[in-house]
């Protein structure tokens, strides 16, 4: 594998982490009412919000790709790759931190709230003030392994021609058919190089944050 | 007691009533308690004490009757303005059985955050507010610490001197030494002694039948969603009427 080929390959790496930054912050922020609707005491609002989670996460993610983008962008609405990409896998993500956050919630002590409305915290404050704070530290951990995986699907963008590392690698393996194993194993370094930072930085932020609530 | 309760009704209940579902938890409780008044509410389990005292602030809704306190009229029939609310929960302070600070800000921002949230208080008014009533519960010293680093038994101190901060005109307890050790618990009651001494209305629910007989004014006992007894502290603590409340004294007082 030539230098070139290195240089290519890395060339990727900024396509995936935009790929999968903007996936996440998506589905980050989506999941927030996703939740809401699902802990809300609407009977209405819940029936939705399942539904919703559902149909999200039992379709597979290359599936949802192909449906934006070669489904909707068939039509007269024509979608670019990368942003067929983000939302693919943003509404996933969104499925699955809405669940995320739903489980942190019932960890927080029922106190909390009664405390907030006690001391006439506004909605906003508890929310801002009380609330995320306490559901961040929580998140941490399982976003963090979500945020990982992520970055792994979102080689899967390759398949609709988004110029990230797998679409990259295949790309030149074609033509020097003879280096594919190296190439190949390239790119699988790659998404390493990338996660094992991001899971320290997250077990750090963890460790910090645990030892101050920690007796 | 040497301090006097002015005539003023501070909390003004009548017929109150309560349900969980078919679960009637509270009915018919009826009781006025004058500015400056202290008044412990006693009974066994599930008698429906801390669900009296959270309809007094409205962490529950009641569903019959009518409150009073501090001038703010709540009746079961009709909602609650937002003004009202905000104004009831400006004047009533609470502290609970599980202290209830929030684990990630340090004593100091939970004593100071709810001054700057609900009063519109600069951080260093705040703050300086918030450093005098920590030395007045003798914890100057933990500002910085974040909760779980200190005893319960503090942490109750430091829940107090965040209600105070905010000024009420009525503080209740719900059960403030149960989570406590006896000896532990003593400190918070010494708090509580203060403030009762210093004039502070309060409503005490507690199991400690030293502190309702020697710091209340008064005494409230409570069966079955229901006011059993009520009258001066020492006639309810040593004279009951009822066989109900004789019974209860009777288990409570041996142990
Ligand atoms: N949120 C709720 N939902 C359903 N039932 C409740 C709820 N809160 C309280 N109850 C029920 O209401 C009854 C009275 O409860 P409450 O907590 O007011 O009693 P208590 O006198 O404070 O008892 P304790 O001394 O154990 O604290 C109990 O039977 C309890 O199970
Ligand atoms: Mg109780």
């Amino acid at each position: 594998m030539t230098l070139d080929g290195v240089l290519l390959i890395a060339g990727g790496i900024y396509w995936t982490l935009v790929v999968t930054v903007c996936a996440f912050l998506l589905g980050a922020a989506l999941g927030v009412p996703i939740c809401a609707m699902r802990v809300s005491r609407s009977r209405v609002l819940n029936a939705v919000s399942v539904s919703l989670i559902v149909l999200l996460r039992s379709v597979p993610p290359i599936v949802w790709i192909f449906l934006l983008y070669f489904g909707l962008g068939s039509g007269f609405l024509t979608i670019n790759p990368v942003p067929a990409a983000i939302i693919a896998l943003g509404v996933i993500t969104a499925a699955n931190m809405a669940e995320i956050y739903r489980g942190a919630l019932s960890s927080i002590h029922p106190g909390q709230w009664d405390a907030s409305h006690a001391l006439g915290l506004p909605v906003w404050s508890e929310f801002f003030d009380v609330m995320v704070p306490q559901l961040f530290r929580v998140t941490l951990p399982s976003a963090t392994t979500y945020l990982i995986g992520l970055l792994k699907d979102s080689a899967i963008a390759s398949t609709i021609g988004v110029a990230e590392i797998a679409y990259l690698a295949n790309f030149l393996s074609n033509k020097q058919f003879h280096a594919s194993l190296q190439i190949f194993a390239f790119a699988g370094a790659l998404y390493i190089l990338i996660s094992l930072p991001l899971a320290a930085v997250a077990r750090d932020a963890d460790a910090r944050l645990r030892s101050k609530v920690a007796q | 007691m040497e301090r006097t309760a002015e005539a003023r009704p501070i909390v003004e209940v009548k017929g109150l009533g309560k349900s969980f579902g078919a679960h009637k938890v509270l009915a018919g409780v009826d009781f006025s308690m004058r500015v400056g008044e202290v008044v412990a509410i006693i009974g066994p389990s599930g008698s429906g004490k801390s669900t009296l005292l959270r309809c007094l602030n409205q962490l529950e809704q009641h569903d019959e009757g009518s409150i009073e306190i501090c001038g703010i009229q709540m009746r079961a029939d009709t909602p609650i303005p937002r003004k009202d609310m905000n104004a009831l929960r400006r004047s009533t302070g609470m502290v609970f059985q599980s202290f209830n600070l929030f684990p990630h800000m340090t004593v100091l921002r939970n004593i100071s955050l709810p001054q700057e949230r609900a009063l519109g208080r600069s951080r260093a008014e705040a703050d300086e507010r918030s450093r005098a009533l920590l030395d007045r519960v003798g914890l100057g010293s933990k500002a910085d610490q974040y909760p779980a680093r200190c005893s319960g038994g503090q942490q109750q101190r430091i829940a107090i001197a965040r209600a105070l901060a905010l000024d009420p005109k009525i503080i209740l307890f719900d059960e403030p030494t149960s989570a406590l050790d006896p000896e532990i618990g003593l400190e918070v009651l010494a708090v509580m002694q203060e403030l009762a001494e210093g004039g502070m209305s309060m409503i005490v629910v507690t199991h400690e039948m030293h502190f309702a007989e020697t710091v209340s004014d008064r005494v409230i006992l409570m069966a079955d969603g229901k006011i059993l007894e009520e009258g001066p502290s020492s006639e309810v603590m040593r004279n009951p009427k009822s066989p109900r409340a004789q019974q209860f004294l009777h288990a409570v007082m041996n142990r």
